[in-house]
């Protein structure tokens, strides 16, 4: 009875080591998953809380230091970037940010909607060719010309950053 | 034996639908990596093509240099591209760039609408199916800091003679901002001293439940629903608090008190509110506020003795707008003092709603309870007269309890049912009901 025992527990802990080692497998490092916040480069901000930031991604904080107006930028449905900033700076499922925009905008607290964007090569150009745009991309592809924003004061790739 | 086997067959299948799982991810990694590569790939295309007319044109292209670089304090950018994949990035014809460009003028449209069911033991009221509104909402950004914004309703009214649709513009303003902490619009508005006025409007759609708590019911007369004159918004400067401001002036309460003055004032004295509500930094998806609305009724037609009517609106809300769970809380406290004789009639309402978004393969359930109770003063003429404000209903105490469930059809449409129990007063009947709604938005 015993063994019997002992052979189930070694077994189930034994399942958990073979997941714990296929999770460690895909989930990548951090860093490789971090989103980076950018701006134009002509933007004067270089950090923003992460209230801060969910301000301006709601729509209640609509214009930067000296009445630019912000220029809100997301990635489509789908792009991991977007599932990120979903969970992390929104809070939200795809369903819930799709009501909270449509109140939004019957509320008469903006006129539209942000843009979405279909790749990141758009995105990077929507935000150099915008001064007041804000957008996300994945750490690996951002392109000179742009502003990475510290969040909370951290980079991506650096310990805590919210952004992963 | 047997049992023995088949937890060992568990045992081995575990890790086996972990690692075909694994590969799953992998491969849509991997998918995912093609899909940026051939991006990629097609942003090269373009931009070569790109240069290729440009350079027939005669149009010098700019150095890859050219493109302003980041000021020292920028963080360098990390994992870079080669230079050719920038230059492709620089010179692909800023489809993202327009992409992201705002319009302007621009129009956008959004439709809302809603069919309902009802069957209650009232013996005054037939059961069956009815329209309810359609809604048309149309924002336009007129520049960058200017927009219009409209809302119109179509409504099934049924006449002694016929069925017939009434047109009413339910909201059109126009807004200019200056900045977060100051937007000045003009217009017709849904008055802003009641969380739910504001942020469901006609669209039932948005709305949990299937009908507005009383005490801001359409057409109702306990607190004013929409009002025209002017009106500043905005935040103020409060750090993690989060706190901001809406005021204005206008004309307030018509003749018939349940309808603004769209048409001009019936007295020479504005209506004013002032609101203010905190969304602190901490707690996303809480608000909590407070407002304050003054006026001085002129019923039409005029009530023996020819009164007016100060009247005095004091409101608080506290909700929670997240749907695990979901939660609203509205108090309001009228008073009505009569300019002539100086008596004062004290009514409060009050509605606390609480929902839940189920989770997993039952997420598109929302089940819901609401409880509303009013206390209003029998002896105020601008509540219990009927004749006067037709078809606006007396306003009556009110204990009730609603409890439904809502279903998302899709993202944009809806199903609801509930049972409602209401009691007024002693001596009417208590009336139980069973409504059903499909709500949709497009």
């Amino acid at each position: 009875m015993r063994t019997h025992l002992k052979l189930r527990i070694c077994l189930v802990l034994g399942c958990l080591v073979v997941f714990s080692l296929i999770s460690f497998r895909t989930a990548g490092t951090p860093a490789d998953t971090d989103v980076a916040i950018v701006v134009n480069s002509a933007n004067p901000v270089s950090n923003l809380t992460l209230s801060e930031l969910r301000k301006i991604y709601f729509g209640d904080r609509q214009y930067w230091k000296g009445n630019l107006p912000v220029l809100v930028l997301m990635r489509s449905r789908g792009a991991h970037e977007r599932e990120v900033v979903l969970r992390v700076v929104f809070e939200m499922t795809e369903e819930r940010y799709t009501k909270y925009w449509v109140a939004k905008v019957m509320r008469a607290e903006v006129s539209d909607p942000p843009a979405s964007l279909y790749s990141f090569g758009m995105l990077q150009e929507g935000v150099r060719g915008n001064p007041g745009a804000i957008g996300y991309v994945n750490v690996n592809d951002v392109r000179p010309g742009i502003k990475i924003l510290r969040i909370d004061g951290l980079l991506p790739g650096e310990s805590g950053y919210p952004l992963r | 034996m047997y049992r023995m086997w088949g937890r060992l067959a568990l045992v081995l299948l575990l890790p086996m639908s972990a690692a075909a799982q694994s590969a799953s991810t992998n491969e849509r990694e991997q998918e995912m990596q093609e899909m940026r590569a051939r991006i990629e790939k097609l942003e090269k295309l373009v931009a070569e093509l790109q240069k290729e007319k440009e350079s027939k044109n005669g149009v010098a292209t700019g150095p890859v240099g050219s493109e302003p670089l980041p000021p020292p304090s920028t963080p360098a950018a990390p994992a870079a591209q080669p230079e050719g994949t920038v230059a492709s990035m620089d010179h692909s014809g800023g489809q993202g760039a327009n992409a992201a460009e705002r319009k302007f003028p621009a129009l956008h449209f959004r439709g809302f609408g809603d069919v309902d069911f009802a069957a209650t033991d009232d013996k005054t009221t037939h059961s069956g199916f009815n329209m309810g509104q359609f809604i048309l909402h149309i924002s336009s950004p007129l520049s960058e800091k200017v927009s219009v914004f409209g809302e119109t309703s179509f409504t099934a009214q049924t006449t002694p003679t016929a069925t017939v649709y009434n047109v009413d513009v339910e909201r059109l303003l126009i807004r200019y901002d200056y900045n977060d902490f100051f937007k000045l619009s003009f217009g017709r508005y849904h008055t802003p001293i009641n969380y739910w006025n504001t942020a469901f409007h006609h669209g039932l759609w948005l709305q949990t439940t299937i009908a507005r708590p009383e005490m801001i019911r359409f057409g109702g007369r306990f607190q004013p629903v929409h009002f025209v004159g002017m009106q500043a918004e905005g935040n103020i400067p409060s750090g993690p608090l989060g706190l901001g401001y809406t005021a204005g002036l206008g004309n307030g309460r018509s003749g018939n008190i349940a309808r603004p003055g769209d048409g001009g004032d019936v007295n020479n004295n504005r209506a004013w509110f002032a609101n203010l509500f905190a969304r602190p930094a901490a707690l996303n998806g809480l608000q909590v506020g407070g407002a304050l609305y003054g006026d001085l009724a002129s019923p039409s037609p005029a009530l023996t003795g020819n009164p007016q009517f100060r009247e005095l609106i004091m409101s608080a809300h506290v909700v929670w707008t997240k749907e695990t769970p979901e939660f609203l809380a509205e108090f309001a406290h009228v008073r009505h003092r009569n300019t002539v004789t100086q008596q004062e009639f004290n009514s409060s309402s009050a509605y606390a709603q609480v929902a839940y978004r189920l989770p997993g393969v039952a997420r598109k359930w929302k089940p819901y309870y609401r409880f509303e109770w009013s206390n209003i003063n029998p002896s105020d003429p601008l509540f219990s007269v009927g004749a006067a404000f037709q078809p606006a209903p007396v306003v009556n105490d009110l204990t009730g309890s609603t409890v439904g469930v809502r279903y998302d059809i899709t993202n944009f449409a809806a199903f609801k049912g509930e049972y409602r129990h209401t009691a007024r007063r002693a001596t009417d009947p208590v009336v139980n009901g069973f409504f059903l709604q499909t709500c949709f938005t497009f």
